[in-house]
């Protein structure tokens, strides 16, 4: 086919057949038997549990695999009707651009310019049409500020946008997204993803993008195929989805949907707009106001983790730069703690601080006894056996506090990656508790990212025993009478309105909300959970509380 | 935290000037500073490196550079002090050490050592400025229809440097923050570490640059750059500082001798060729109004809206540094 027809959109923007594919040495398939197709200028989300094939197969569209990567593949992949088998990803750019999770490697030059102008001086292009390429995609990615700075101070968001810009100035006419918001706050992350609806719509490019966070893209995707073990377990419009979803697996549920589903409306909701539409359409447009109660504060004690008029300061390159401004924070003994803010408002920096990694310039923290899981739980993990991790009783306490002690001649790399974060979790408690008593404070930093929703439920029961103090069921200690203050930083807003009693947002190094849960979650666009946004009222964030406050059973 | 030797985008001449260009300026200048040992002439080819290097507004760089330079100057006039007991002014007889044998410190083989101590600083600053003002793409490319798959590793390696820093960085919070009760990493299983999670990198990183085309046979005639309107003085300037150290040489600028005693000679020569080295330095300076430095301080750089945000603020960090040490020294 001509390079005009391919241009023109002809042929499908990526053709999948009988596509089966299993990695070196992998006892399993990845990919088993998938055949899907999308039409040019179409936006497709790709749904999924962990594991289920969602990365594999965008790799599979782009020439990674089996190119880059080996392994054993059966099938056809056909991109702008080139045969993804035969020809190299180099080629395949032209067509096909990707985006993987972390936009740490995904960039290869030392300025964006160079940056988003490699895949183009790579195939040979003339410099005035290069020139005006980057110009082009910069301008659409609202980017162009960034043209000139080195990629190394560039921050997560702005990376992510300019390993776009890099995928996307070849022109090509599919775009592969994997959970590219995982690392976004939730302002970026809803940027990026109507930021990729005016690309559809504009530039007729084909989206095909694997996002845990449903919530955040259903409304904009055409379609949604849905991963199971490997095989399209589902392929069809987003409303049709959240019925499949519904009956099938309801982890892939959105929370608009579960409101509904709790509340016995039909049909399911695909995005706020569409609630709301609903809900007028049914007469229920105005539930009944609950009103916000004030939550006292239940615990007198003395607070585990106090800050006050914290100043934190950090040389992030040329010039240092004051991260924290000024923080008054008192955190109590078994309060569970979202602390939410946009990328860089200083949420990792404060409980690094707290956990002795940073030094204020002014102010000052002082904490019971703190552990601090940051990112990566992987950094903690430099064994081959997890009971040389943690040896002695000390360790054994750490294991039995989360939940692992009969994982203790386990290789922590066989372990699955909610059970690696919990060995990580381990790690940090051992020695730090009082007999099996946790520290005064638990610090989380992020541990969400690229999680599916059966892993968060599983985090946010962990973090409810800590807070509280008490064994897991199989076990029989549990005779703490002090709970631990587990405070978590997040930019997962529905993850918070499931573990947290207290928010505390920050803004530029400042505290800008510090409340209860369902207020701070209830009271703003951005920070606030589907359900909230659906509703608008104050204090309903779950749904749970929305399908109560629908039903009128609340107040 | 950044290198201080990591390269910024600025748009300075020497910065803007094709990497041809600004490797003859500055090899000049280290050419020299291998070719020539009189001393006068040496601090003149490290003053021309620094001077190059502040004027390209790479103060980070040429700070570090004359510490590591200076600090490997000092080590070479003790090293040259103790092992060299040549000279005829003996300032100290240190008796007999175990190696060395008998040492006599004298004052021609401290003088020895600062010369190829100086040797050093020169080079090390120019190679500071180097790294800071010349866009390493653009080396890279430039070499890669040359030398493909060289350029193709030095490309990976380049961007596995600063994220395997990162990579070491996180493990060393992570080793600090495990409890007290976990067993301790030790240096040999944080090595293993950081080296599996460096080869996971590359291949990420490699997967990019296949991505990026970086696979596809290189191109040639059309991915030729614009010279830079500054090329020329570059090149002239590199011109002028080689052919005066050349013709230097043979005119007696080089006059220096240590053993057995110190004769340093300062003749018109000598004075001519260093002047003209250090003149050399001024070569980045930019004719036209004060450019915009696209990263540091430009108007949407992090950076400037720090400092808009403190000038707001009314109190910038040191300010606040000063207040906690008068509150510490009231404690």
């Amino acid at each position: 086919m001509s390079e005009l027809a391919i241009r023109r959109g002809a042929a499908p923007a990526l053709a999948v057949e009988g596509l089966s594919y299993s990695y070196p040495h992998a006892s399993t398939r990845a990919l088993e038997d998938v055949s899907l197709e999308v039409a040019p200028g179409e936006f497709v989300l790709l749904a999924g549990r962990s594991a289920s094939g969602k990365s594999t197969l965008l790799k599979a569209a782009c020439g990674l695999v089996p190119h880059f990567h080996g392994g054993e593949i059966e099938g056809e992949v056909r991109v702008a009707d080139l045969d993804a088998l035969a020809t190299g990803p180099g080629e395949l750019a032209a067509a096909v651009g990707y985006l993987a999770q972390d936009p740490e490697t995904q960039v290869v030059s030392t300025t964006v310019a160079a940056e988003i102008e490699l895949p183009l001086e790579m195939r040979g292009d003339a410099p005035t049409d290069r020139a005006r390429a980057v110009e082009e995609v910069a301008l659409a990615l609202a980017i162009p500020h960034l043209l000139d700075r080195a990629t190394d101070t560039l921050s997560g968001g702005e990376l992510q946008r300019v390993a776009l810009a890099a995928a996307l100035v070849t022109r090509p006419r599919l775009i592969l997204l994997d959970e590219p918001t995982s690392q976004l706050d939730p302002v970026a992350g809803d940027e990026l993803i109507w930021l990729l609806r005016r690309l559809n719509e504009e530039w007729g490019v084909a989206v095909l993008l694997a996002e845990h966070r449903l919530e955040r893209c259903l409304a904009a995707a055409d379609r949604v195929v849905a991963m199971e073990a490997g095989a399209v377990g589902f392929d069809g419009v987003p409303a049709d989805f959240l019925e499949w979803s519904h009956r099938n697996d309801p982890a892939l549920s959105t929370p608009a949907a579960r409101l509904f589903s709790l509340a016995g409306l039909t049909p399911l909701p695909v995005g706020v707009r569409d609630a709301r539409q609903t809900l007028r359409g049914t007469g229920v447009a105005h539930p009944p106001h609950i009103a916000s109660r004030r939550v006292r504060d239940p615990r007198p004690q003395a607070p585990v983790l106090e800050s006050k008029g914290l100043w934190v300061e950090l040389d992030q390159g040329e010039e240092a730069k004051d991260v924290l401004r000024g923080i008054d924070l008192q955190l109590r003994p078994g309060e569970r703690v979202a602390l939410m803010g946009r990328n860089g408002a200083g949420k990792s920096t404060f409980l690094r601080t707290a956990a002795g990694l940073h030094q204020p310039v002014a102010g000052k923290i002082a904490v019971d006894s703190i552990a601090l899981l940051t990112q990566n739980p992987g950094d903690y993990l430099v064994r081959e056996r997890v009971g040389d991790e943690l040896p002695g009783e000390q360790g054994l306490g750490a294991l039995r506090t989360v939940g692992l002690e009969h994982a203790i001649d386990v290789d922590p790399r066989d372990l699955s990656g909610g059970e690696r974060q919990r060995l990580a979790l381990a790690i940090t408690l051992a020695g730090r508790m009082e007999g099996e008593q946790p520290p005064g404070v638990v610090a989380l930093d992020e541990p969400t990212r690229g999680m599916d929703r059966a892993r968060k439920d599983n985090l946010v029961a962990l973090i409810e025993r800590l807070a509280a103090s008490v064994a897991f069921p199989h076990q029989e200690y549990g005779k703490a009478t002090r709970g631990t203050a587990v405070v978590v930083a997040t930019h997962d807003v529905e993850f918070a309105s499931e573990f947290a009693e207290r928010v505390v947002l920050l803004g530029d190094g400042v505290v800008i909300a510090d409340g209860p849960m369902a207020e701070i979650l209830s009271g703003g666009w951005y920070f606030a959970t589907e359900v909230a946004r659906v509703l608008d009222l104050p204090g309903v964030v779950t749904p749970e509380q929305g399908a109560a406050a629908l039903k009128g059973e609340a107040g | 935290m950044r290198s201080p030797f990591a390269y910024v985008p600025r748009r300075g001449p020497l910065q803007l000037a094709s990497p041809g260009a600004a490797v003859a300026y500055l090899g000049a200048i280290v050419a020299v500073a291998f070719l020539y040992s009189n001393p006068l002439v040496l601090v003149a080819a490290g003053a021309a490196a620094t001077l190059a290097g502040l004027l390209a507004g790479a103060r980070r760089a040429v700070r570090a550079g004359l510490r590591l330079g200076l600090s490997l100057a000092l080590l070479m006039v003790v090293v040259n002090a103790l092992v060299t007991s040549r000279g005829e002014t003996v300032l100290a007889r240190l008796g007999d050490w175990p190696l060395l044998g008998r040492v006599d410190v004298t004052l021609e083989a401290i003088v020895a050592g600062l010369s190829y101590g100086l040797v050093a600083a020169a080079s090390i600053v120019a190679f500071a400025v180097y790294s800071a003002c010349v866009d390493p793409d653009r080396v890279l490319r430039a070499l890669r229809p040359l030398a493909g798959r060289s350029a193709l590793t030095a490309t990976l390696v380049s961007r596995l440097v600063p994220v395997a820093a990162a990579d070491a960085g996180r493990l060393r919070d992570a080793a600090a923050l495990r409890g007290p009760g976990a067993a301790a990493v030790g240096k040999g299983p944080l090595a293993r570490r950081l080296l599996a999670g460096s080869l996971d990198r590359a291949v990420d990183v490699a997967a990019t640059l296949e991505l990026r085309g970086y696979s596809l046979d290189a191109p040639r005639a059309r991915n030729r750059r614009a010279r830079s309107r500054y090329d020329r003085r570059f090149y002239a300037v590199a011109a002028l500082v080689l052919v005066t150290a050349i013709a230097g040489k043979f005119l007696g600028a080089d006059d220096f001798q240590t053993y057995p005693s110190i004769e340093i000679g300062l003749g018109p020569a000598t004075i001519t060729m260093a002047a003209v080295v250090l003149l050399s330095g001024l070569a980045p300076l930019s004719h036209g109004p004060k450019s915009r430095t696209a990263n540091a301080d430009g108007p949407n750089s992090p950076t400037w809206r720090d400092k808009s945000a403190r000038r707001q603020r009314g109190g910038d960090g040191s300010a606040r540094r000063r207040v906690r040490r008068r509150e510490v020294a009231r404690v």
